[in-house]
Order: structure tokens, then sequence, then C-alpha cells
């Protein structure tokens, strides 16, 4: 299946919602800790067996660390810049023209960014200055912060049903879920002994919540009974970074982590572990799915290179 | 390669949007309000555009939780606080994290900050202690006295980063002298261009370790790479590990002589005209304590940072 090699480390990748054949990556300078970024937007190949090829890229003065596609127009990306900043590319635009926007509010790190499907006009960044915003492409500022994690929010990620609600995973352990109409949590889940680098929600039980650790867990949470985890996924040998539901299958979950590993998981049965790929070398840090082709998945990581792949093939075979 | 052309109504549905099935049971969320985001948001009242975040503000919120939280890697020196009252939200207070290597990173980071703290205040840049001393007579001198106490830091702890950086808020005081001695609140005048670089160049160094901590926080495994990287860094000019032995070696009560290169220089100095081993003006390389023999130091400041026993 195809690759790509970045001359950057890997941090992020997202299928396009729009095309089923595009996707972007979202890469840093040694490795993420100082220098440069630059975005990628890639096409797929037509024909299996060939490589990747690069529609267009980004550079940015500092590390990119997420990249989000805008669900109302098939051309715009958010980035979220380790500068503080968050970027608005337009691929559409000649090259002179990008970024299209830049919103500097966040005054440390921006870690991820995540589109609202549903309501499809705003999008959230978090950052380690340990807060969440609110943006919406046609205002020139933030519509609101979220703050009240007490470390660097590493994760937001909206509700894929309830438009107005969306999660965030910090570094100081706990899950809060909000409610953009409500001043503060509307929920906080204390939901591991480490921090929590990521998490997700179901797409399709609108109540169920993923979250990948510093512990080496996936946790997955029911909002209505969070005393208890629903599930929790044991296997991977470092931390866990990322963690994202299938668009397509309630029970499965696909992570990747710095063991270098990409796993697929069914949290509903016992041996839960359902496929682990090992073609990185470096730190795995960024996955996706994607949502137009069953069963493709994306990954990324600190080896400078970005898979495509159908589940249960391997991501390295020609 | 447009399969799904629809640019104007917005992606195309969703697969769980297709399959009807939404939950398991009553949600505890409130339905969705009609209209656009921000519509949504002000009319609940709790729009607040543009708001500017510290970190700091957050440290109030640390006892909802029942477990500790670790420090923030940029947080760890209380240095910080009078950056902060520079205006401009930037955290210079670095530190390293914990352990063995926090101390040293720690304490050579913060003392250096120490230097250009007070020289910053020199123009009368916040109400720290800085601002106030730097605006009458002593300017000069606190600034060394500061800078000296970086130096100290850094010799005593570490060598390598703490020396040039004490030198530079030594050395660097200068500019500031010929301020008005008698105006300690008129207007700053514009700050130099060479601080400013300066305390760029701090805040990426600032950043650097900040970023290493959070990687190091993620995993350990970042954590060896990176000593390993910076030991090898360090043993670039062949020093580090000779003179760590010799250092260990002096702790247990061994001493061991350094391989001096005593005799005579280039310009002529003979030995015995300068017992007390002090380099000769033009002979900057004449009092070399390198295990590994007579090796260029990549600068000056690794000579004599274990002092001269």
């Amino acid at each position: 299946m195809p690759v790509f090699k970045t001359p950057f480390n890997g941090y992020a990748v997202r299928f396009s919602p729009f095309y089923e054949n595009r996707l972007a990556v979202a890469t840093a300078q040694n490795f993420g800790i100082l220098g440069n970024g630059r975005l990628h937007v890639l096409s797929l190949p037509p024909a299996p067996g060939a490589p990747l090829s690069e529609i267009v890229s980004y550079d940015t003065a500092d590390g990119v660390y997420d990249v989000a596609w805008s669900e109302s127009h098939d051309s715009i990306l958010v980035a979220a810049v380790a500068d503080g900043s968050v970027k608005i590319f337009d691929t559409a635009l000649p090259p002179a023209q990008n970024p299209l926007r830049s919103f500097q509010e966040h005054t440390r790190e921006v870690h991820s960014v995540d589109y609202n499907p549903t309501r499809r006009d705003s999008f959230l960044s978090s950052s380690w200055d340990d807060t969440v915003k609110l943006w919406t492409l046609d205002r020139p500022a933030s519509i609101r912060t979220f703050k009240e994690h007490a470390y660097c929010v590493y994760s937001a990620a909206w509700n894929p049903r309830h438009t107005d609600v969306f999660a965030s995973a910090s570094g100081d352990c706990t899950v809060r879920v909000w409610d953009v109409r409500e001043p503060g949590s509307t929920m906080i889940i204390p939901a591991h002994d480490l921090e929590i680098l990521a998490c997700d929600w179901n797409k399709y039980d609108d109540c169920l919540i993923a979250t990948a650790s510093v512990d080496k867990s996936i946790r997955v949470w029911d909002v209505r009974t969070y005393r208890q985890p629903v599930s929790v996924l044991n296997g991977h040998g470092y931390a866990v970074r990322n963690v994202k539901f299938s668009p397509h299958h309630r029970n499965l979950l696909v992570s990747c982590s710095y063991d270098m590993t990409v796993c697929m998981w069914d949290f509903m049965v016992e041996d839960s572990l359902v496929g682990r790929y090992d073609h990185h070398t470096e730190f795995a840090v960024g996955v996706d799915l994607s949502v137009l082709v069953e069963g493709l998945m994306a990954s990324t990581g600190w080896d400078e290179l970005v898979y495509v792949w159908q589940h249960g093939t391997d991501p390295r075979a020609p | 390669m447009d399969t799904n052309p629809q640019p104007s109504g917005g992606s195309p549905p969703k697969p769980w949007e297709q399959s009807g099935a939404s939950t398991s049971g009553p949600t505890p969320f409130k339905p969705p309000s009609p209209g656009t985001t921000s519509d949504v948001v002000e009319a609940s009242g709790t729009a607040r555009p543009g708001e500017i975040v510290t970190s700091t503000n957050s440290a109030a919120n640390r006892n909802t939780l029942g477990r500790p939280v670790p420090t923030r890697p940029w947080e760890q020196q209380t240095y910080g606080n009078s950056y902060g009252g520079i205006g401009s939200g930037m955290n210079y207070n670095s530190g390293f994290g914990s352990g063995m290597y926090g101390s040293s990173y720690g304490s050579s980071y913060g003392s250096s900050y120490g230097s250009y703290g007070s020289s910053y205040g020199g123009y009368g840049g916040g109400t720290y202690g800085g601002g106030l001393y730097g605006n009458n007579m002593y300017r000069g001198g606190y600034g060394g006295l500061y800078g000296g106490g970086g130096m100290y830091g850094g010799g005593m702890y570490n060598g390598g980063l703490g020396g040039p950086m004490g030198g530079l808020g030594m050395g660097s005081m200068g500019p500031y002298g010929d301020q008005d001695p008698n105006n300690p609140y008129g207007p700053p005048p514009s700050p130099p261009g060479f601080w400013i670089s300066f305390l760029r160049v701090m805040q990426g160094v600032v950043n650097f370790f900040g970023r290493v901590s959070i990687l190091i926080d993620q995993n350990t495994q970042a954590f060896h790479m990176f000593m390993t990287a910076l030991l090898q860094l360090f043993d670039r000019g062949g020093l580090l590990y000779g003179e760590l032995a010799r250092f260990v070696l002096r702790l247990l009560g061994v001493k061991t002589k350094p391989r001096k290169v005593q005799g005579p220089g280039p310009d002529g100095v003979p030995g015995p005209h300068n017992p007390r081993g002090l380099p000769a003006p033009h002979n900057p390389h004449g009092h070399q304590n390198f295990i590994e023999g007579p090796k260029a130091a990549p600068t000056g400041s690794w000579d004599n940072v274990w002092g001269d026993s």
C-alpha cells in the first residue's frame, strides 16, 4: 500500500471528509522540539502500488502538531501550530495567499484541533496553556475559552451526535465533558492515574468515550456511569498517543503509541486486540480511519513516513 | 479524484448518521439548540471573544483534583513572576523537570535568568525588585552580582551552561549605566535590540526544554533518547567524561593532577615565572586541565570550570 516520505517528523494525519483519496499530514522538524513545520495535502494513487503524491504543502514557522479538515468547505484545513497559533489554509487559493488566517490567542503550543462534524461551522483547539478554545471561520477571535484543566490539554473532540457537546483530555489525568452553552464543564471523569493524551467519542453510541493514557492503556467510558470504565484495553508497551473510534463499526477503535505500533481493538470482546501493525520504526503518533472508505487506515510517526493501508493488509506491502 | 464533490453543502453524510441507531438509552445531554455555533454560544451568555489566558490563571483550579498535578516545566522557577510583570505574557522560567537532571538544569537556568532579570528591570519594566534596584545607582553592581550568581550556580552545578550566561549578565550591564539615576519613575527607554533578541533566544531555549519535558512526561523512552543525544553533544569536545571522572575522583579524595600544559608558550613565557599557573596574556590556552591533553576547547568557558585543584 502507498507510502509517503515527509521531510519532517510526522505528527498527525487526517482523511478528507469530502474526497476518499485525499489526506492531510501535519509534520514538525526535529521531532517537534525545535524548528519549522509543514502541512502536506496528499493524494492516494488511482491504482494500487503507486506512491502517494503530494498535492500541495505549506510551511510554518513552528511545528504543526495537528490538522483538521473543514466539514463545510472541501479545501479548507485547520492547523494546530506549536507557536500557539491556529492557522487556516485553503488549498483552492494560490500558495501566496496561505495561510488564509492565523489566530494567535493560545499562549502555549496548540496540540490538537477538531472540526465540528454536525453543525460544521466551528472548531476546537486545545493547548498546553490548559485551555480549549472554540472558533468559527467568520470571527476574527475565538468565541469562548474553556479553562478548567489544571495541566496541558492534549486533545478535544466533538461529540458526533450532539452538536454542542465535546470532551477534552488533559495531563491533569481527567477527561471533561463540556456543553458550549454551559459556563463550566458538565462532567469530570478522573479517567486514568497518569496523563491522558487523547480522547474520542464513539460514533454509534453517543455516551461512550475512549481515552488513551501514559499508563499504556485505553479505557472506554460511559458518561452515564463513569465510576467504572466499560472496558480497559491493555497491550501497548508504552504511552498511548492517539485513539479514534471507527466511523463504520460501533465496537472498533484504533490507537497508536510510543511503542511504535498501531493497534485495532474491539472493546466489547474478551480478546480485544484485533490487529497490531508494527510498520513504524519510530514513535507512531498520528492515526486516522477513513470515513468514506470502510477499513482504510492511515498512520504517521517520527520515522517521517505516512502509511495508508486497508485493515488486515500489511502496510509495508508494495 | 473528486469522487464526492459537495463543496457547498458540507461534507457527505457520515455512516453513523445514515445508520439511524443513536444510543443505548437516555442521554445526559441537553438537546441541540438551533442556529450557528456563535449564535448559540452568544445566546447562552457564555461567549467571551478573544479571551487570552495565561497558564498561571488556572493554578487556582488545581484543588479541584484529588491528586497532585505535576508542575509545568516552564513554571518551576519563581523568577518567572518578574517577567510576567513586563506584560508580555511570556514565561521565562525554565527548569528541566525532576530528578537528578532537573536539579542541574534548573539551577543553571534559574541563575542565568537572574542575570538578565535584573538588567531588564534596569529600564523600569515591572514591579519586580529588578525594577527598583535597576533604576538607582546600584544598577551596575546589582546586575553584576546577579550575573555572578548565575556563574556561581552554573559553575557549581553545571559548568557548561551556567558559566557563559553568568558571564553575559556581568559583562553586558554597561549600556544601562547612562540612564538618569534621579528619575526612577520616568518612562522606560525603548529596549535595546540586543536584549530583545537575547530574550527571544532565551524563550527559544525555554520552549525547547518545555517541549522536551512534555515529551518526557509522555514517555520515558523519549527521555532516554534525549539524554543520550545531549550527552553526545556535550561530549563532542571530548571533555565531559574525562572531567566528570576527575570530579568524582576529587570528591572521593583522590588528588588527580591535571596534566597542565605549562611549558614555555609561543610567546616565550617560561613556567617558573608563572608560579600560580595563570595563563599568559597572549597564551589563552596555556592553562588547560583537560585529562585528554591539549585538545582545543570549543569555547573558553570550559576552562577552569572545576577550579584549580
